[in-house]
């Protein structure tokens, strides 16, 4: 049972920049705050924002009760889809002036997620939005092992993309100690005759931040990315970068004292070109679909499918993803690493998979998390949300998080 | 083939960059032909252009503080190249606070005009934006394709209204009709009219003036004995019309059209340093 009231303008924007990563999000109240998160089809972007409870105006989340009783209750957290709850936070600068409170809730005994917006003149709007039950989705990055570090404030992030036209999918992020260059990309059968290309360089004097431990050149999906840009600006916060070598995740992040949002992006590898099977692809596509262990639940059986599905599709650049390619590859050292974070809860489900699933990691790994795995899991659960390299008051969200 | 040329002074780059999106407006693809002392947008008069052509010539020393160009050959200092103009509107748009352009033909995977603009930044070395334009080198055989066309004989030449009331008339008229007809007399009348068969509708403008044009060689032009009242007219296709009128972005310093009538419609409008011409045909 959750009832807060918030602040409109930053919410909505959140659930614009949400929106871009897929059709529909996770709602995710916990007694600490409420997360949103959303994964796109093809699993190669993952958004998460969490409002620390401090955020709202009024915030009151109860634990729900045992799943055991007869009448159905309202187990959060829940899949919402992101065309029903948009138009509640369509035009936010209107909403700003119009709206004097808005208030979210849900309650044991209905099906519904209720956004009601007490606005001017006394006119209220209610909002009864239905919602599937599911287990949540996580996306586990450890942020603090990456070589390279950017942080930046927000508006040279847009006054660099801006240069970029709307139309364009794909950038790549090249750095080295002296230098850091954003450019466009483009596929090697590109007709370079009809294509424009624009890049922009720039110096680690203009990072408020600038670590890099290792040269490299990542390639993400700049059009998933333009949401988080225009809510950190929105918000006037600096943005922190999280990357590695090419094939490895990218993380966006943004944190302040009320909210904490991060976006993580798969990066295309082009290390290994061996007989790669070019698709036109619009983003990155998934890595080894063994990798996303699902945990039992009602989601499950839908994101098999999808799953199945991709492992078939042709894959294009990240070619260590293919089931048939377990060869050595220089990332196997880092996939070790990563498999550390991997819950107790998932490697159980799929024991078999665990070990060839390390030879061919190379981005994002997402684990789902269900209620029933939460004293099993305990802490070496590693969320996004709780990276360990910052220390603040969300410091004591790390064992709280787990659900 | 070499060239390359900077611009320093933001009032010129500004300026520039607006002739650039009025060309992107009229054509998609055109050509940039450029000579030691001047730039001209080309765009030929062939069917798939609607047979429209356009012609804007400028003084390469009114924008750019350096300009070094090397054609093919000595005898023909001269580079023409196809581009998309939509491309170089981009690039330049956002340079508005440039501390310099630098435009520079290259060959990288193809040949390309690259745009390098310097842009100012927090730290003590500026931010470079490169954008690489692709672009296709004309071959000296073709280049009469694009020759400066001649100013038709025209029955009637009159000085336009103010573009943005031309504008705002024509862009509701689009809205009715896919044709336009455009008439004027020598008594500085200008009508535009639409007809379809649920409605008909004419602006009228007056006291618009007539430019005097000399006669070369002393011969009588068309219009020395024409009646002062009487209507030359051309009916086109209002869609070139607007991009005409919808691409000015400054007012010129002169506007006028010369009609041939039923045949072509000839807009020339001048500023201090540029002028562009433009020929709608008339549609049967």
């Amino acid at each position: 049972i959750l009832q807060c009231f918030l602040s409109l303008a930053v919410f909505g924007r959140a659930i614009h920049a949400i929106a871009r990563i897929s059709d529909e999000f996770w709602f995710d109240p916990i007694e600490k705050g409420l997360a949103l998160r959303s994964v796109n089809s093809s699993r190669s972007a993952y958004a998460c924002v969490f409002f620390s409870s401090m955020f709202f105006q009024h915030y009151c989340w109860t634990a729900v009760s045992q799943p055991c009783q007869k009448e159905k209750q309202l187990s959060l957290p829940c899949k919402l889809i992101i065309k029903s709850v948009l138009p509640v936070f369509r035009c936010v600068n209107v909403l700003e002036r119009n709206v004097e409170r808005c208030s979210i809730s849900t309650n044991p005994s209905g099906h519904h997620i209720t956004f009601q917006l007490l606005c001017r003149h006394g006119v209220v709007k209610t909002y009864n939005l239905t919602f599937q039950d599911c287990d949540p989705l996580q996306a586990v990055f450890a942020k603090h092992m990456c070589p390279n570090i950017l942080k930046v404030h927000s508006r040279l992030l847009a006054d660099v993309m801006i240069h970029f036209p709307t139309s364009q999918e794909e950038i790549t992020l090249s750095v080295t100690p002296m230098k850091v260059c954003f450019k466009s990309y483009t596929e090697e059968d590109t007709d370079f005759s009809r294509t424009m290309l624009t890049e922009i360089q720039l110096s680690p004097e203009e990072f408020d931040y600038f670590q890099v431990g290792v040269d490299s050149e990542v390639t993400f999906c700049l059009k998933e990315l333009r949401g988080l840009l225009a809510f950190s600006e929105a918000a006037s916060v600096p943005v922190s970068i999280h990357f590695d070598r090419c094939g490895r995740p990218i993380a966006f992040s943004i944190e302040d004292l009320l909210l904490e949002a991060s976006f993580i992006l798969a990066t295309l590898c082009e290390a290994e070109k061996e007989a790669a099977t070019p698709e036109p692809a619009c983003c990155p596509r998934p890595w080894d679909s063994s990798r996303t262990c699902m945990d039992k639940s009602d989601q499950t059986s839908m994101d098999r499918a999808r799953i199945a599905d991709t492992a078939t599709s042709k894959k294009p650049q990240q070619k260590g993803n293919t089931p048939s390619m377990v060869s050595a590859k220089p990332s196997n050292a880092l996939a070790k690493q990563e498999v550390k974070n991997i819950p107790r809860g998932s490697e159980r489900d799929v024991p078999g998979r665990a070990g060839a699933a390390m030879a061919k990691f190379h981005s994002l790994f997402f684990g789902a998390v269900s209620y029933k795995e939460k004293e099993a899991i305990g802490d070496t659960f590693q969320s996004l949300v709780t990276a360990s390299d910052t220390e603040e008051e969300f410091g004591a969200l790390q064992s709280s998080q787990v659900l | 083939m070499r060239f390359r040329a900077k611009i320093v002074d933001l009032a010129c780059l500004n300026h520039f960059s607006r002739i650039i999106n009025t060309i992107a407006k009229l054509a998609k693809t055109c050509i940039l032909r450029l000579t030691v002392c001047k730039l001209y947008f080309i765009l030929s008069d062939k069917v798939a252009n609607g047979g429209a052509s356009m012609w804007c010539e400028l003084s390469q020393g009114n924008f750019f503080d350096e300009f070094q160009m090397e054609g093919v050959a000595a005898e023909h200092n001269e580079i023409y190249l196809e581009l998309v103009p939509e491309n170089l509107s981009r690039a330049l748009k956002t340079a508005q606070n440039a501390k310099a352009v630098k435009i520079k033909l290259t060959n990288k995977h193809c040949p390309c005009l690259s745009v390098a603009v310097e842009l100012p930044s927090l730290s003590s070395s500026s931010r470079i934006v490169t954008h690489d334009i692709p672009v296709g080198v004309i071959p000296r055989r073709m280049w009469n394709d694009f020759r400066e066309p001649s100013v038709p004989d025209f029955d009637v030449s009159i000085y336009l209204p103010a573009l943005k009331t031309m504008k705002s008339v024509v862009e509701r008229m689009k809205n009715l009709s896919n044709l336009i007809v455009i008439e004027a007399n020598l008594s500085g009348e200008m009508n535009l009219k639409i007809e379809t068969d649920l409605v008909a509708v004419t602006t009228h403008f007056k006291d618009l003036g007539n430019p005097p044009w000399a006669s070369e060689d002393g011969c009588e032009s068309n219009t020395q004995d024409r009646d002062l009242e009487s209507m030359a007219e051309a009916c086109i296709d209002i869609k070139k019309l607007l991009q005409l009128l919808a691409g000015q972005q400054v007012n010129p310093t002169k506007a006028l059209c010369n009609i041939v009538h039923k045949r072509i419609v000839h807009f020339i409008l001048l500023h201090e340093e540029v002028s562009l011409q433009y020929f709608i045909p008339a549609i049967a």
